[in-house]
C-alpha cells in the first residue's frame, strides 16, 4: 500500500508527470506503433509490418539526405567548435568591461530566432543585388548563386549555422575556461611556458569534459538539422531541399513525407531510423569518451 | 519546561544498525549535551527526538506523552542546525517570524515576540539584514533567535558552533550557558567536542557504535568512566593505556607486572576477581611523574618520542619498550633535549579495564 | 653592473613593443568578429530606417538615414498585414509556456531535488532519457494526438504539448539540489506544509534559476518555427514567424525593405530581452551546459 505520507509528493510531481506521460511518452509509443501502418488523412490503416522501413532506406531521397547529412556534419561541428573555442580564448583575453562586451556582442546571433537569422542571411546571399554579392562586385567577381549553385549551397549553409551555433559553444566553453584553477597557468608560467603551450597543455586537457559535452550536443543537433536549411530553401511543404535536393536533410524528408504527401506511416518509420542513428551515434561518442578518459 | 524519556529505541538503515537499544532520561531544564565521535549516532538521536527521523522502534515520551507520531512542527521542540540553515531570501526578522507567520499569528504579536528573542540576543540592530550581510556569530544568534520565538519544551542543537572559529566558539559557548540560565528550558545538545560538551553538560551522555556508553556530569565521567572508551573519548590528552598481567591478588591490594616490559606496580584494590589474568591500565597524564632512575620495579624505562611545550604545561610523548605510547604531563620541567626518561605511575590514578574495555571497579 | 643595467634597460620596451602588437592583433580580431556577428542585425535596421528605393545592399552606410521612412514602413506592416495579431498570439503562447514550464517544472523539481519517495529513481531516469530523444520522432506523432484531441488552431494546441519540458526540469533539479537539507528542515519545524515549504522556501531561493529559464524558455518559444508551423497553419493562429515566413516567400512580391521591417519587428523582443538580462542568459547558458 501506499504510504500516506508519500502523497504530497506524488501530487507535486503529478502535473508533470501527467502532461510528460501524454505528450511525450504516448506520441513516441504510438509514432512506433504508426511507423508499422500504412496511414494517411484519408484511407483507413493497414498493417504493412517493415515496409515503410524498407521504403524510406531504399528511397533515392533518403540517400541524398543522408549523404548531405554526413558531409554536413563532418564540417560544421569540427568548424563550428574550433572557431567557438577561438572566440573562447578571444573573449578570455580581454578584462572586466570588455571581456562582456565581446561576449555578449559575440552571443548576439544565437538570440535571434532561427527563422530571422535564415531570412537575413538569404537576402545576404541574394544574387545580384545581394549584400555578398555586391561586395564581390566591388571587387571585380561575377555573382555567385550562393543558394541555388550546388557546388556552393552546402557551404553557405554551414557558414549561416556557425555563424548562428558559435556564441551558443563559446558562452558554455568560456564558463569551463573560468573554471579552471588559476594555479595550473602561474604553475605552467613558473615552468617556463609559452602561452601557446599554456592552451595545448593545460587548456585543452582541462577542457575536455566541457568539449566533449559540446562536441556531443553538436552533433545531436546537427543529425537533426531542419530549421536553416528548411529556410534557406523553399521552405514549404511542396517545395524544400533546393536546387537536386542539395540541401535536403533526413528531418526536412521526414517532414515532407508527412505533411507534404501525408504518408505519416513512412514519416514516423523515418523518425525511428532517425532515432535509431542519434543513439548509436551518442553510445559511440559516450563509449569513445569513457576509452580516452582510461589512464 | 519539559522532561523527555527515551526509551528501548532503536534505529538501522537498511542492515547498518545505527542506535540499539538506547534509553535515556532527561529532566526538566536540564542542558544534556550528546557526544561521541561522527557515526555514533548522536545526531540521529537528536533528529528523532526532533521528529525529523522517524522513531519506529521504542519510544519517545515528552512531558509523559507518547510523540513518536507526532509531527515535528507540534511537539515542541526548536532546532538549531549546524549550518544555521536561515532562509537566504529573508531578513533577519522574517527568518525568526517565520514560524509565527506560518502558523497566522497577528502581526503585533509576532513583532513583540520577535523583538523579546532579539532583544536576549542582542540582535536588535540586525533586524533587517539578509543573513548573506551577517558574520557568523550573528547568524549562529538568528538561528537561535528562530528557535526562542517558538518557545519550545525542548531546545535541540546539531552541532551549531562547529562551523566558528575558535575564539567565536568559546563567546558563544558562554553565551548558550548564560542563555540556559536565563530561559531555564530543556535543552539537548549535539557535539563532536569534548571539551564544548565538559564545558556546557549538567549532563553528559557519551554514545558509540550507536548505544550509549555513559551518562552523568562531565567531571564524574572523567573521574569514574564505565569503559575504556568512554575514559579514552574524555580528556585532553587522551588517557594512557597499558597493559598488565596480574601477579598477585590479595584482600585489599593486587599486584600487576610486565608494565612496559618489565616494571611492577601495587595497587590498592578491594575483591579483585582472581580469575583475571590479564588488564589494561588507564592513566591520565596528571597521574604520571617523571622519576629518577631508582632501581625501583615501578619505575619505567621510556624512550621520548617528541615534546609538546606549551609554556605553562610540557607533555612529553614517551614511548615504552613495548611499543605503548605513553603521555607524561610536566607542568614544572623544561624539556632539555633528553631521549631517554624515567616514568612512576600515580596508584591514585591508575583505573583498570578488562580485556573486553569494561572497568573494573574496586568494590 | 653597468652591462646589467643595460639589459635590463634594453629587455623592457621590446617587451612592451610585443605586448601592444598583441594588443592591436587581438582588438583588431575582436572587432571584425564583433562586426559580423551584428552586421547582419545593423544592416536589418539599416534597410528599414532608409529611404524606400535605394537599395541599401548596393551604398552600405553604416547608420540608418531615415527615421520616418522606417516608421512608415513599420506603420504599414502593422496596418495592412496581421501582424499585430500575430504579436498577440506570440506572446500569449510564449507567455503561458513560461508559466506553465515554470510551474509544472518548479513543483516536479522540489520533489525530484529534494525529497525521497516510490517509484522517483525509475521516472526521474525516464524524463533524463528523453532529453536524448530527438524531437523529430515525436513532432508527428504529438501532431497527430493533438489533431485527435481537436486542438489543431488553438492556442492550447500550441502551448500544452511543450509544457513537459525536460530541460526545464534538469535545469532546476540542478539548481534545488544545491538547496541545503537543513534549510527545508526547518521550515518544517518552523511548522511550514510540504506545499509551503515550496511555495515560501524553494521558489524564492530558487529566483535566479526560475527567472535564467523563463528567459530561455521565451526566446525558444518566440524562435518555434516548425510546432506553430503544422498545428496552427490557419491564419487566424498565425505566429509572428509564420508571418515573417509569408513576407519572405519567394514570390511574395514585397520589396526588401518592407521584408526586413517586419523581420525587425520579430527580432525585436528577444533582442531586447537579450539586452535586459543578458547576463542572466549567458550564466543560464553556460550552467546548463558546463554541468551537462
Amino acid at each position: 500500500m501506499l504510504d500516506k505520507k508519500h502523497v504530497p509528493h506524488l501530487l507535486m510531481v503529478f502535473p508533470f508527470l501527467a502532461l510528460f506521460a501524454v505528450f511525450f511518452l504516448y506520441p513516441i509509443v504510438s509514432g512506433f506503433v504508426y511507423s508499422f501502418y500504412d496511414w494517411n488523412a484519408t484511407t483507413t490503416s493497414r498493417f504493412v509490418g517493415l515496409a515503410n522501413y524498407q521504403r524510406v532506406i531504399h528511397s533515392r531521397d533518403f540517400s541524398k539526405a543522408m549523404w548531405n547529412l554526413g558531409s554536413y556534419i563532418v564540417i560544421t561541428v569540427p568548424v563550428g567548435i574550433a572557431v567557438a573555442f577561438c572566440l573562447a580564448l578571444l573573449v578570455e583575453s580581454f578584462k572586466g568591461f570588455w571581456q562582456n562586451f565581446f561576449r555578449s556582442i559575440f552571443f548576439m546571433p544565437v538570440v535571434l530566432p532561427m527563422f530571422l537569422a535564415a531570412t537575413i542571411w538569404r537576402w545576404i546571399y541574394t544574387p545580384n543585388i545581394g549584400l555578398l554579392n555586391t561586395i564581390r562586385g566591388l571587387f571585380g567577381l561575377p555573382s555567385v548563386q550562393f543558394l541555388n549553385d550546388t557546388s556552393t549551397m552546402l557551404y553557405s549553409l554551414i557558414a549561416v549555422d556557425i555563424w548562428v551555433s558559435a556564441g551558443f559553444n563559446m558562452v558554455i566553453i568560456l564558463a569551463g575556461m573560468k573554471n579552471i584553477p588559476r594555479h595550473y597557468y602561474e604553475a605552467a608560467r613558473l615552468d617556463g611556458a609559452s602561452k601557446l603551450q599554456e592552451i595545448l597543455y593545460i587548456t585543452i586537457p582541462m577542457l575536455y569534459p566541457v568539449l566533449f559535452f559540446v562536441t556531443t550536443y553538436g552533433v545531436i543537433s546537427a543529425l537533426q538539422v531542419f530549421d536553416t536549411p528548411w529556410l534557406l530553401t523553399g521552405s514549404s511543404f511542396s517545395q524544400y531541399g533546393g536546387r537536386q535536393n542539395a540541401l535536403l536533410f533526413p528531418v526536412m524528408d521526414m517532414m515532407g513525407r508527412g505533411f507534404g504527401e501525408l504518408k505519416f506511416g513512412q514519416a514516423a518509420a523515418y523518425g525511428f531510423i532517425l532515432t535509431t542513428v542519434i543513439v548509436s551515434v551518442t553510445a559511440v561518442m559516450f563509449a569513445l569518451r569513457k576509452k580516452g578518459h582510461q589512464p | 519546561m519539559a522532561d523527555l524519556q527515551i526509551i528501548n529505541v532503536s534505529k538501522s538503515y537498511g542492515a547498518v544498525e545505527v542506535l540499539r537499544d538506547v534509553n535515556l532520561s532527561i529532566a526538566s531544564g536540564e542542558f544534556v549535551v550528546f557526544v561521541g565521535p561522527s557515526g555514533c549516532g548522536k545526531s540521529t538521536l537528536l533528529r528523532m527526538v526532533s521528529g525529523l527521523e522517524e522513531a519506529p522502534v521504542g519510544e519517545i515520551r515528552l512531558e509523559g506523552k507518547v510523540v513518536n507520531r507526532v509531527d515535528p512542527a507540534k511537539r515542541g521542540v526548536a532546532m538549531v542546525f549546524q549550518s544555521y540553515a536561515l532562509y537566504p531570501h529573508m531578513t533577519a526578522f522574517q527568518n525568526m517570524a517565520f514560524s509565527l507567520t506560518m502558523a497566522r499569528e497577528p502581526k503585533a504579536l509576532i513583532k513583540e515576540k520577535v523583538g523579546r528573542a532579539a532583544a536576549i540576543l542582542r540582535l536588535e540592530k540586525l533586524l533587517d539584514r539578509r543573513p548573506g550581510e551577517l558574520s557568523g556569530g550573528q547568524k549562529q544568534r538568528v538561528a537561535i533567535g528562530r528557535a526562542i520565538v517558538r518557545e519550545p519544551k525542548v531546545f535541540l542543537f546539531d552541532e551549531p558552533l562547529s562551523n566558528l572559529d575558535t575564539e567565536l566558539r568559546v563567546q558563544m559557548r558562554a553565551e548558550l550557558i548564560q542563555l540556559h540560565a536565563n530561559l531555564g528550558t530543556t535543552m539537548i545538545y549535539v557535539t563532536h567536542d569534548q571539551v564544548e560538551a565538559m564545558t556546557l553538560a549538567d549532563k553528559m551522555v557519551v554514545m558509540n557504535g550507536g548505544i550509549i556508553q555513559q551518562h552523568g556530569t562531565p567531571l564524574g565521567l572523567y573521574d569514574d568512566p564505565d569503559n575504556k572508551f568512554v575514559a579514552g573519548f574524555i580528556g585532553s590528552p587522551k588517557m594512557n593505556f597499558i597493559k598488565a598481567k596480574v601477579e598477585a591478588v590479595r584482600a585489599d591490594a593486587i599486584t600487576l607486572s610486565d608494565l612496559g616490559g618489565r616494571s611492577r606496580l601495587e595497587l590498592p584494590f578491594r575483591n579483585f576477581d582472581a580469575g583475571i589474568r590479564e588488564v589494561e591500565l588507564g592513566v591520565r597524564t596528571e597521574h604520571i611523574n617523571i622519576a629518577q632512575d631508582t632501581g625501583a620495579t615501578d619505575i619505567l624505562a621510556a624512550r621520548v618520542a617528541f615534546v609538546e611545550e606549551l609554556g605553562d604545561v610540557t607533555f612529553i610523548h614517551t614511548d615504552l619498550s613495548t611499543g605503548e605510547r605513553l603521555v607524561v604531563r610536566s607542568s614544572k620541567a623544561r624539556h632539555r633535549g633528553s631521549t631517554e626518561c624515567f616514568v612512576k605511575l600515580d596508584p591514585a590514578g591508575v583505573l583498570l579495564f578488562g580485556t573486553n574495555g569494561e572497568r573494573i571497579r574496586s568494590a | 653592473m653597468t652591462t646589467d643595467v643595460g639589459l635590463i634597460r634594453s629587455a623592457a620596451p621590446n617587451y612592451a613593443l610585443d605586448l601592444s602588437i598583441w594588443t592591436v592583433l587581438k582588438w583588431t580580431v575582436a572587432i571584425c568578429v564583433a562586426i559580423v556577428a551584428v552586421f547582419p542585425i545593423v544592416w536589418m535596421v539599416n534597410v528599414v530606417f532608409a529611404e524606400p528605393g535605394v537599395p541599401v545592399s548596393i551604398n552600405p552606410r553604416l547608420l540608418p538615414t531615415s527615421l520616418s521612412a522606417g516608421i512608415a514602413k513599420i506603420n504599414t506592416i502593422l496596418s495592412e498585414t496581421g501582424y499585430l495579431h500575430a504579436y498577440y498570439i506570440s506572446i500569449t503562447y510564449s507567455l503561458l509556456t513560461i508559466a506553465g514550464v515554470l510551474l509544472f517544472g518548479s513543483m516536479a523539481a522540489f520533489e525530484f531535488a529534494l525529497f525521497e519517495f516510490p517509484g522517483k529513481r525509475p521516472m526521474f531516469a525516464i524524463v533524463m532519457l528523453s532529453l536524448m530523444v530527438p524531437t523529430a520522432v515525436t513532432l508527428i506523432p504529438t501532431y497527430l494526438l493533438t489533431a485527435n484531441l481537436g486542438w489543431l488552431n488553438t492556442m492550447q494546441g500550441l502551448v500544452v504539448p511543450g509544457l513537459a519540458s525536460a530541460f526545464g526540469l534538469f535545469m532546476l533539479i540542478q539548481f534545488m539540489r544545491t538547496i541545503p537539507r537543513e534549510m527545508i528542515e526547518a521550515a518544517r519545524l518552523d511548522g511550514a506544509s510540504h506545499f509551503q515549504i515550496y511555495r515560501h522556501i524553494a521558489l524564492p531561493m530558487s529566483r535566479n534559476a526560475l527567472v535564467t529559464l523563463a528567459i530561455l524558455t521565451f526566446m525558444q518559444t518566440w524562435g518555434n518555427f516548425i510546432w506553430p508551423l503544422i498545428v496552427a497553419p490557419s491564419p487566424q493562429m498565425y505566429t509572428v514567424g509564420q508571418v515573417v515566413g509569408l513576407f519572405n516567400a519567394p514570390f511574395s512580391h514585397v520589396t526588401v525593405d518592407i521584408v526586413m521591417a517586419a523581420n525587425l519587428l520579430a527580432a525585436l523582443p528577444p533582442l531586447i530581452f537579450f539586452l535586459l538580462f543578458q547576463r542572466k542568459i549567458v550564466e543560464g547558458i553556460a550552467m546548463s551546459g558546463s554541468k551537462g
